[in-house]
Order: C-alpha cells, then structure tokens, then sequence
C-alpha cells in the first residue's frame, strides 16, 4: 500500500469533506465520461454521478488502500449504472454483465445522441463518440477503461467483476468493432 | 505472401494493443508491415482507433462538481447527525437497562402491596409486572422501526 492510499484510505474511512471534495474536482471528467459513454444519457450520467460520490462518503471505510482508487470508483458507478439499468431500460445496460446472452443491442436513440454530442468537443464529433455509441455497451466499456482511463487488465477484471480472460476477449472484440464502425463511417 | 502470414500480423497487432507483445514477436510484425502495405494500413487503422479512444474529450457539465461536493457535505451531515441521535439512544437505553435492574425488587414490593390491598389474584400481579417491563421497550422499539422507515423511504425519493 502506497502513502498515498493509505492516506486517501484514512480520509474515507473519517468521512473527511475536504478530501472528497478533492476528490471530487480531481475525477469529475473521467467518472463523468465513463457514466456518459456507459448509459448513453446525459442527466442519468449526471444522476449517477452525484450518487456515485454519496456512495464513496457511505462505504469509504470499505476502501482499504489495497487497491486503486480509481478502480474502486468505477466499480462503484459501474453497479450503480447496473441498478439504473435494472430499474429502468437504457441502451440494453440490463445485458452489461452478460455479453453472451445474444440479445440484439439497441443504440441509444437519435434525441439522446445529439444530446450526448453536444457534450462531447465538436474536434472529433463524427468519429469517435459516435463510433462509440454504436458498439455495445459492454465492449464500450471495457475499451473507454482500457485506452481512456489506462487501467491495467486487472483493474478492468475487478471493476467489471470478470475474469481477465473475458476482459481481453471483449478488448479483441471491441477494438475489431470499432475499427468496423470507424472505417463504414469514413467511408 | 502466405494467408497465414497476414493472419498472423493481423493477430499480433491486436495482441499489441491489448496485452503486448514478446520481443521476437514484436520485432516480426514490424518487418512484416514494413513489407506488407494491407497489413501497415490496418496498423494505421488501429492506431487511430485507440488515437480517438486516448483523446475522447467530454465537457462536463460546468456546475456538476459543486452540486456534487454540496450534496455529499450535506449527505455528510445527516449522517453525522444521525450518529449522534443513535449514541444518545444507546446512551438512554443503558440507563434506563440499569435502572430498570435495580429497581426491579422495589417494583415487585410495590405490585405485592396493591396485590394484598386489593386483594388481586397473583397471576394478575405477574402479568401486570411483565407488562411493565415490556411494553415501554417494545413501544420504543416500534417508534425506531417507524422513523427508520420514513427516513429510507425520504432517501428513496431523494
């Protein structure tokens, strides 16, 4: 365990203000964009945010330090995101853990894209985001934590609670996806 | 050049990005795209895959961070002051334990003396000693579960 963990640990575990609002400031662009490209829902992404960090206040003592921090607040949106997901249908999230079970993946509607692309920077507004959303969402997610967010294979495994083998065969997956729907859409 | 060939350059690229590659493996690729313009294209296509991924930039909404950090402080508070209603309960409880311990034998005189006042049957005197001990606890009880209800139910809607 790093000082820093052990540091941040502590800070949980007393339910420390100032350090969560640090924190908060510090990962408030990429938790933002792991929920906005996992739900393909701006004011759910927002929603799950805050509620994200008021579960990071709640279950700070579970933090031990051991891990990354980083995983450890994705794994956190990522089963909300699930919870959402249960309780109300978006973009097939229902099938996230579940890539296997064939069922066809529905891309998030035409009001809710141009609602995500204007929160997206117009640089590469038709490429990537777009590609992006056209893949399923559980390919989405394992390529935004892999090459966005720079975890490591086992980082991805914990927070998506699956097997590494399963975490790179939907990296093969997913990149070949993408590739797919970025060449169709250059063409 | 051999199918097989392309297949594998194909294999390894993929290899590359996600899990890296052995040395020899890695020195292989390189002259096979050096030689093979299909396979340096698809090189190119992957790199600009994880190109876009690398740099996907999102604006987050401008005052997210500051409702987020005002509904933690005041998610905070409540619990806060929610431990603190718990420690008093525990507090009272214990108190009120220990009196109720102590003052049990000046209870039951008192129940024995309106027993051969009254001249009431001793199962009634029992009865009504069990009920003295038990009713306040259970009504307490009944009044936490309540409020424990009614908070949870405010967190849902909130």
């Amino acid at each position: 365990m790093t000082d820093d963990t052990h540091a941040l640990a502590i800070g949980l575990r007393q339910r420390d203000p100032d350090l969560l609002d640090r924190l908060i400031e510090q990962y408030q662009q990429r938790l933002f964009r792991y929920l906005l490209f996992l739900t393909g829902n701006p004011s759910l992404a927002e929603d799950l945010f805050q509620e994200t960090w008021i579960r990071v206040l709640e279950r700070g003592r579970q933090y031990n330090g051991k891990s990354k921090f980083d995983s450890w607040l994705f794994a956190i949106a990522r089963n909300l995101v699930i919870d959402a997901s249960r309780r109300k249908k978006i973009s097939s999230l229902e099938d996230l853990g579940d890539p296997e079970s064939n069922t066809p993946y529905d891309p998030p509607d035409e009001r809710t894209s141009s609602v995500l692309q204007m929160l997206v920077s117009r640089e590469n507004e038709q490429s990537v985001q777009l590609s992006l959303l056209k893949i399923p969402p559980y390919y989405r997610e394992v390529l935004l934590l892999r090459f966005s967010e720079e975890l490591g294979l086992e980082e991805i495994a914990a927070v998506t609670a699956t097997p590494i083998s399963t975490v790179k065969s939907r990296l093969y997956r997913g990149l070949a996806a993408m590739k797919t729907v970025m060449t169709e859409g250059a063409a | 050049m051999n199918d097989n060939l392309h297949e594998r350059a194909q294999h390894l690229l993929a290899e590359s990005v996600v899990e890296g590659l052995r040395p020899a493996d890695e020195t292989w690729l390189r002259e096979h795209l050096a030689g093979c313009s299909d396979c340096a294209q698809a090189a190119a296509a992957t790199q600009n895959v994880l190109h876009a991924l690398r740099t996907v930039p999102v604006n987050v909404p401008r005052d997210l961070a500051a409702r987020t950090q005002l509904r933690v402080r005041l998610r905070a508070q409540e619990s806060a002051a929610a431990a603190g209603g718990s420690f008093w309960l525990w507090a009272v409880t214990a108190a009120s334990w220990l009196l109720g311990v102590f003052s049990a034998p000046l209870v039951w005189r008192g129940f024995a003396w309106l027993g051969a006042n009254f001249g009431l049957p001793k199962v009634a005197l029992e009865f009504g000693f069990v009920l003295w001990w038990t009713v306040p606890p259970l009504l307490a009880a009944a009044i936490i579960l309540h409020q424990k209800a009614l908070t949870a139910e405010w967190n849902n809607k909130n």
